[in-house]
């Protein structure tokens, strides 16, 4: 079982083996709810969503399109938040740029990597979610493009362009 | 030569990740050798990926992991599975508890088995109401089509809801309400009817029959634009006819003109 790709494990699980999303489960779970942390900044935020987008992939196993599997679950985890977001801010402000702004306060507590969290949060939500997509589960560009409809190449110089960014930031407040 | 001159600053991440081919990972390597603005730039790249690698991977709550198990289970009891028996460990027991496990599982056998026969049966019966009631609906709707009333005649059109695949009779009906009814608003009626099935052959060509027919402006414009959707051919000659008739209104012929080029 260990060698199989998450794709091939999802298909069997819309084939009907609700067993293997134990699997996937495991595999992917950490980097969902890291992806959510270093996005919302709320833990309990964070776990209340994770079980969301793996009860969503229960759910909705049998709308997987044999795509990229960590595609398709990413996509899932942004659109919670997403949701999350819009039913609990209902100003009319952009919903992206209200989206990932409670990261902060919560941060104030003073880790050793507070300063890479503080310039991450120094970037604007769409350019950290790349980078933390990018970074941390390290999400291959043609993944990420399939994710944000656009096609590796510009995905690329686009990861390059915040990274040079977050660099600078990161820099300058050591 | 161009490429080795040239600043690699937009390799540099997947330098360091190590994902890039042979080929641009010795024009790097070449280049960075002599470049001082690049290496600046791969040193400092450097920093900022030890700190994205020495970040503390936050780890969720066991909870979660036990939840999702729940959830899981309960997917799969509601996608019928059985629930396997634990077996019992004393060897004494064991001969007892499986005959009386299997008592049990036999009695539960026999009772779900008679659960599956009358379930097919009352699905049976549900299946010979509800051909009775489509049959029943359908005569209903066709009965009240002829009514003398025209309010009974839209009324009866309007069942048309009710069908998901209405029969020959049914369109048959409808047809002849736009064809044949004098009240504009059922033959309107019986327009909007039809023009939910314009797929069927049959329908097209009522259509084009009352484009010829029809004198009600509004109802006549209604039909244009349905064939133009549908992108029927075959009604362009009647619209020319239209267009050479003298009784026809003049924002119609404009219409008509409108359009015309589009499906000829």
């Amino acid at each position: 079982m260990e060698a199989l790709s998450d794709e091939m494990i999802m298909q069997k699980v819309s084939d009907g083996n609700l067993d293997l999303l134990k699997v996937l489960f495991d595999r992917h779970h950490k980097h969902v709810y890291n992806f959510l942390y270093k996005m919302s900044g709320d833990r309990m935020l964070s776990e209340d969503l994770t079980q969301d987008v793996f009860y969503k992939l229960i759910k909705y196993r049998d709308s997987y399109n044999n795509g990229s599997f960590l595609s398709w679950l990413f996509t899932i985890a942004r659109n919670s938040l997403k949701t999350y977001y819009t039913r609990n801010h209902k100003s009319h402000e952009n919903i992206e740029v209200l989206a990932y702004k409670a990261v902060e306060e919560e941060q104030e507590v003073m880790e050793n990597n507070a300063q890479l969290q503080h310039a991450l949060n120094q970037l604007d939500p769409a350019d950290r979610e790349l980078v933390v997509l990018n970074r941390f589960k390290e999400i291959r560009y043609e993944d990420l493009a399939e994710m944000m409809g656009s096609t590796p190449g510009a995905i690329k110089t686009k990861v390059c362009r915040i990274l040079k960014k977050l660099k600078h930031i990161y820099l300058e407040n050591l | 030569m161009t490429m080795e001159n040239k600043h690699v600053l937009d390799q540099i991440p997947d330098y360091l990740d190590g994902t890039l081919d042979k080929e641009t990972m010795k024009v790097v390597e070449h280049h960075l050798a002599n470049c001082m603005e690049c290496q600046k730039e791969l040193e400092e790249m450097r920093i900022l990926f030890t700190a994205f690698n020495e970040e503390e991977i936050t780890v969720p709550s066991d909870s979660l992991k036990a939840k999702f198990e729940n959830a899981l289970e309960q997917e799969k009891t509601q996608q019928g599975k059985v629930v396997h028996m634990t077996q019992d460990k004393k060897p004494s027991w064991a001969n007892n508890m499986l005959k009386v496990a299997a008592s049990i599982a036999l009695l539960v056998a026999s009772f779900q088995m008679g659960g599956v026969f009358q379930q097919k049966k009352v699905e049976k019966e549900i299946a010979q109401l509800k051909d009775e009631t489509d049959h029943m609906k359908q005569t209903a709707m066709l009965s009240l089509m002829e009514n003398q009333s025209a309010s009974k005649r839209i009324q009866g059109v309007s069942y048309i809801e009710e069908f998901e695949n209405p029969d020959e009779a049914i369109i048959q009906a409808l047809a002849n309400r736009l064809l044949n009814d004098d009240n504009d608003n059922v033959r309107l009626t019986a327009f909007e009817a039809l023009s939910k099935f314009t797929s069927s052959e049959k329908v097209k060509i009522v259509l084009i029959e009352a484009l010829e027919k029809e004198k009600n402006p509004s109802i006549q414009v209604a039909i244009i634009q349905t064939l133009v959707q549908i992108q029927e051919k075959k009604a362009a000659e009647p619209m020319k006819r239209l267009l050479e008739q003298e009784d026809t209104q003049p924002f119609i012929k404009e219409q008509i003109k409108a359009v015309l080029p589009s499906i000829t």
